[in-house]
């Protein structure tokens, strides 16, 4: 970021701690940052976390395998299929459990419903966060049917709990995959319409252009994955790379940016959407018939070992990484969060920025602090 | 009207009463249509519990700020603190009383003009009280000992300095059109040029409504509230009635900014094109309807629609970063602003404006 | 930079897009609901309020065991009853209480219940549950889950008292759920 004491106006000009949250509009609930400010230039802004530290990695090792799914619903709370997706995967992976070809479409389904709606989340808050207020409610207006196809599908729209170990609880509702289609086509006109009402806009391109850059090599040594890391140009996608479930059957791109800033970030959040779309269309189109549930013992007991496994969630890679004793409970499930490990990057991308960039970044970054603090 | 009491006490005191009382009623109800507006253009309803369709909504939030704890931060220098509110909200009040809303008309007998009074240098009337209004912001911003408020104070000082200058220059185009600082001639200039000053000072209406909205702090401008960036402004630390104050005026702000630009730039009460479309104007669709009425009703119009704007505005915009918003008042808006003074100095020269 | 590029630079066109953008949602129908007045329906799975069939219940604690947090308590007792002439004994149900205000309604307990119908059920479609005092109200011991006392009744659905049929939320009138 340059010569920060060059940057200066005024050398000899007094510094300001300000602390941004855990109470504020614009840090996505309770993330604090202490900002130490040059007039409204950030010389340096430290993330503090933890004030939503539930102990669920704890919880976890309490629960039986299954017990765990409803309480990973609560980490990325925007984002729960892909949380499921991810614990069940680890034990399948585990166990040795193949999933019928039907679970294993629905559970795509679900995570690209599940990926849309969380950049809807993104792009609203992000939205307005940077002043406009209006695609916040266009974007949970979208939001919402997603979730009422969830409710139809497993009765709950938030918290899904809608993935078992060794397959899905429940086979699709008559009707759903119609509506679901319904739904998924008109998807894309509404993209665009909130692409006419940001994409060219000067203000938003002023606001995001050159804003919070990361190149391509700290991206890579920070360690962030998913639209922060494809935004700065690295191709890297766990779908693509350690396909699971049938995404090496689908046809499908992952869109990068090139400059690595806000606005790169943005772009390859409204493309993932589209892409995200693909998916689903995909998915329904060739939906298997059969079982939706393996042959899985009564109480499962994965074999004493230890195994990562990992899954593309929508804020970026989200690794469950367990290890069992053999029992019915995990001795040990560390989650590895997208959003943790994104944060890391804030304050490599706001020094030397404004206060109203460090906001933008904030957004950019689409962190919830659920899965942060765990 | 021979009795000097009457003309120079009553008759002004019942029009500071009744535009006061207009204003006031109106900024209130401006929150509700912005409420409503946005609200709409958000696919939502609005507001719409409190009376029927939601139209009381405006009194009970007075009410509410009335009742609330008026919480005065310990450590808040409190003079200023409390001078705040005041020093915002009179200039925006006070600048209604040059601010013509139609012709003169009779009634009872005496010649009555709908308007406190006309100063013949109302437009710099207008601009010096209503730059003071920014003392209230910065002071209170200051005195809240809240480093968010006095951010929002700070970028507020800054911004409104750096917009009142291009504005100023818009201004004086039309001044130069109008060849008088009165805004009942400005208008009346309007009517005998034939054409709204909006025409030929096209940029200059640009650049004084883009300023205005800058200068009333509302989206794309809104930096000194910027809510999720200063959570809000300079009135973080303020509640009850001085919330409600500094709400008040800057509503009232919105309604000055757009009165003037109606004034200035869409010739004020008269109807559109009022020297082309005068047969039309005069026939007897319209002719019945009190003069008054008439000439108050298209400015009412007029405003509503500049609000309307401001409001469309709001719903749609993201809003600029602090640097942005001083490269585009110092970079843009003042060369072009200066651009066109001296253009339409030549234009006058030429063609020859009113004289 | 080209003409037209200039042109397009210096006027705001693609504000004014925005600013269309929002003018026709101005005027599309809202999504609002206008909430106690209107009630959206729950989709036929949704989770809800708890049901509960002590006929039904066969005392095995699945459910109990099967809740990630525990807030199914039961206690039972053994009981000679004579079946067919021979004196068996069977397992009674002193208690059973769910303490809803922990309940994450993750629906776990009802697909742990071995019986069929189900004995335990989410599906009562009542989700306003919130209560003034939440340790009393939102606390249910076996009685209240039969009554329903404080779960008000999805249209259509008996409570079981009057013979609802478990795993049946419609009561009877519509297709069984699964």
């Amino acid at each position: 970021m340059g010569n920060l004491e060059a940057m200066k106006p005024f050398p000899d000009s007094e510094e300001m701690e300000i602390s941004f949250g855990p109470q504020h509009p614009a840090t996505h609930g309770v993330l604090r940052v202490m900002v130490k400010l040059d007039g409204e230039r950030i010389v340096d802004a430290k993330p503090v976390i933890g004030y939503l530290h539930r102990g669920t990695e704890k919880i976890f090792e309490r629960e039986t395998y299954n017990g765990a799914i409803p309480h990973t619903d609560r980490m990325d709370y925007t984002a729960a299929a892909t949380n499921n997706q991810g614990l069940v995967g680890a034990v399948e992976k585990m166990m040795g459990i193949t999933v019928p070809p039907r679970a294993a479409y629905i559970r795509m389904i679900l995570a690209e419903l599940q990926r849309i709606a969380s950049h809807t989340i993104w792009l609203g808050t992000h939205a307005l966060d940077i002043g406009a207020q209006s695609p916040f409610f266009y974007t949970f207006e979208e939001r919402e049917k997603i979730l009422d196809l969830y409710e139809e599908y497993c009765g709950a729209r938030l918290t899904l709990n809608a993935m078992r170990v060794g397959g899905q609880p429940y086979d699709l509702p008559e009707g759903w995959s119609g509506r679901c289609r319904t739904f998924i086509d008109q998807f894309p006109a509404r993209i665009a319409e909130w692409e006419r009402l940001l994409t060219t806009n000067r203000i938003w391109k002023l606001r995001t252009v050159g804003v919070g850059v990361i190149s391509a090599e700290n991206a890579v040594e920070w360690g962030l994955t998913g639209p922060p890391l494809r935004g700065s140009g690295v191709k890297w996608d766990i779908r693509k790379v350690f396909p699971y479930d049938h995404y090496d059957d689908i046809d499908f791109e992952i869109p990068i940016g090139g400059n690595g800033d806000t606005y790169d970030r943005y772009l390859v959040r409204m493309e993932e959407m589209r892409q995200s779309v693909r998916i689903v269309q995909q998915c329904l189109a060739r939906l298997p018939e059969g079982p939706v549930m393996a042959k899985v013992p009564k109480v499962i007991k994965p074999p004493k070992g230890e195994l990562y496994f990992s899954v593309e969630g929508p804020k970026g890679e989200l690794g469950y990484y367990v290890v069992s004793e053999g029992g019915a409970n995990p001795y040990r499930l560390h989650v590895r969060p997208a959003c943790f490990i994104n944060l890391q990057a804030l304050p490599e991308m706001v020094r030397g920025q404004l206060v109203a960039d460090l906001i933008a970044v904030i957004g950019t970054l689409d962190i919830v602090l659920g899965e942060i603090d765990r | 009207m021979a009795n000097p009491w009457v003309a120079f006490l009553l008759v002004p005191l019942v029009k500071i009463v009744v535009i006061l009382g207009v204003v006031i009623l109106l900024a209130a109800y401006l929150s509700f249509f912005e409420r409503k507006i946005l609200a709409y253009m958000q696919i939502r309803i609005g507001p719409n519990r409190v009376g029927p369709r939601g139209w009381l909504q405006p009194i009970a939030d007075a009410l509410k700020l009335f009742v609330k704890e008026d919480i005065l931060p310990s450590r808040a220098e409190k003079l200023v603190y409390m001078l705040g509110p005041v020093l915002v909200t009179a200039p925006a009040l006070v600048v209604f009383s040059v601010i013509p809303f139609g012709t003169g008309f009779t009634l009872f007998g005496a010649q009555v003009t709908p308007y406190l009074t006309d100063v013949n240098i109302g437009i710099l009337f207008i601009l010096g009280v209503s730059s003071v209004g920014v003392y209230g912001i910065i002071l209170g911003g200051w005195a809240s000992n809240n480093k968010f408020s006095l951010m929002g104070g700070l970028r507020s000082a800054a911004q409104l300095v750096s917009y009142e200058v291009p504005m100023g220059f818009s201004v004086v185009a039309v001044l130069l059109m109008a060849n008088s600082l009165s805004l009942v001639k400005i208008v009346e200039a309007q009517k005998s040029a034939g054409v709204w000053f909006v025409f030929p000072g096209l940029v200059a209406f640009f650049i004084y409504f883009v300023c205005g909205v800058a200068e009333t702090n509302r989206n794309p401008f809104d930096l000194p509230e910027a809510e999720s960036e200063l959570v809000a402004g300079f009135h973080t630390e303020y509640s009850g009635m001085k919330f409600a104050f500094y709400f008040l005026a800057e509503y009232a702000n919105m309604i000055v900014i757009s009165s003037i630009a109606t004034v200035l730039f869409l010739g004020g009460w008269l109807p559109p094109f009022p020297s082309w479309l005068a047969g039309v104007w005069a026939s007897p669709v319209f002719t019945w309807i009190p003069p008054v009425i008439w000439n108050a009703g298209w400015f009412v119009v007029k405003v509503f629609a500049f609000l309307f704007v401001y409001i469309w505005f709001r719903g749609t915009f993201p809003r600029y970063r602090f640097d942005q918003l001083m490269a585009l008042g110092w970079k843009v808006f003042i060369p072009v602003s200066l651009v066109n003074l001296v253009a339409v100095a030549l234009g006058v020269l030429l063609i020859g404006g009113p004289r | 930079m080209s003409f037209w590029g200039f042109l397009a630079s210096v006027l705001p066109l693609e504000l004014a897009q925005g600013l269309s953008v929002t003018g026709r949602f101005f005027f599309k129908r809202k999504a609002t609901i206008q909430y106690p007045e209107v009630k959206p329906v729950p989709k036929d799975r949704f989770r809800g309020m708890f049901g509960f069939s002590e006929e039904r219940c066969i005392v095995c604690h699945s459910c109990a065991k099967a809740c990630p947090i525990d807030i199914i308590h039961i206690a039972d007792h053994f009981e000679e009853v004579e079946v067919e002439g021979k004196k068996r004994k069977k397992k009674v149900l002193d208690r059973y209480d769910i303490d809803v205000k922990r309940c994450m309604f993750c629906g776990l307990c009802e697909e742990a219940c071995p019986t069929e119908p189900v004995a335990i059920w989410l599906t009562t479609k009542s989700y306003e549950t919130a209560a003034y005092e939440r340790n009393e109200r939102l606390y249910f011991t076996k009685e209240r889950l039969q009554s329903w006392d404080g779960v008000r009744a999805y249209p259509g659905v008996v409570t079981p008292a009057e013979g609802q049929m478990p795993g049946d939320p419609t009561g009877g009138s519509g297709e069984p759920e699964r």
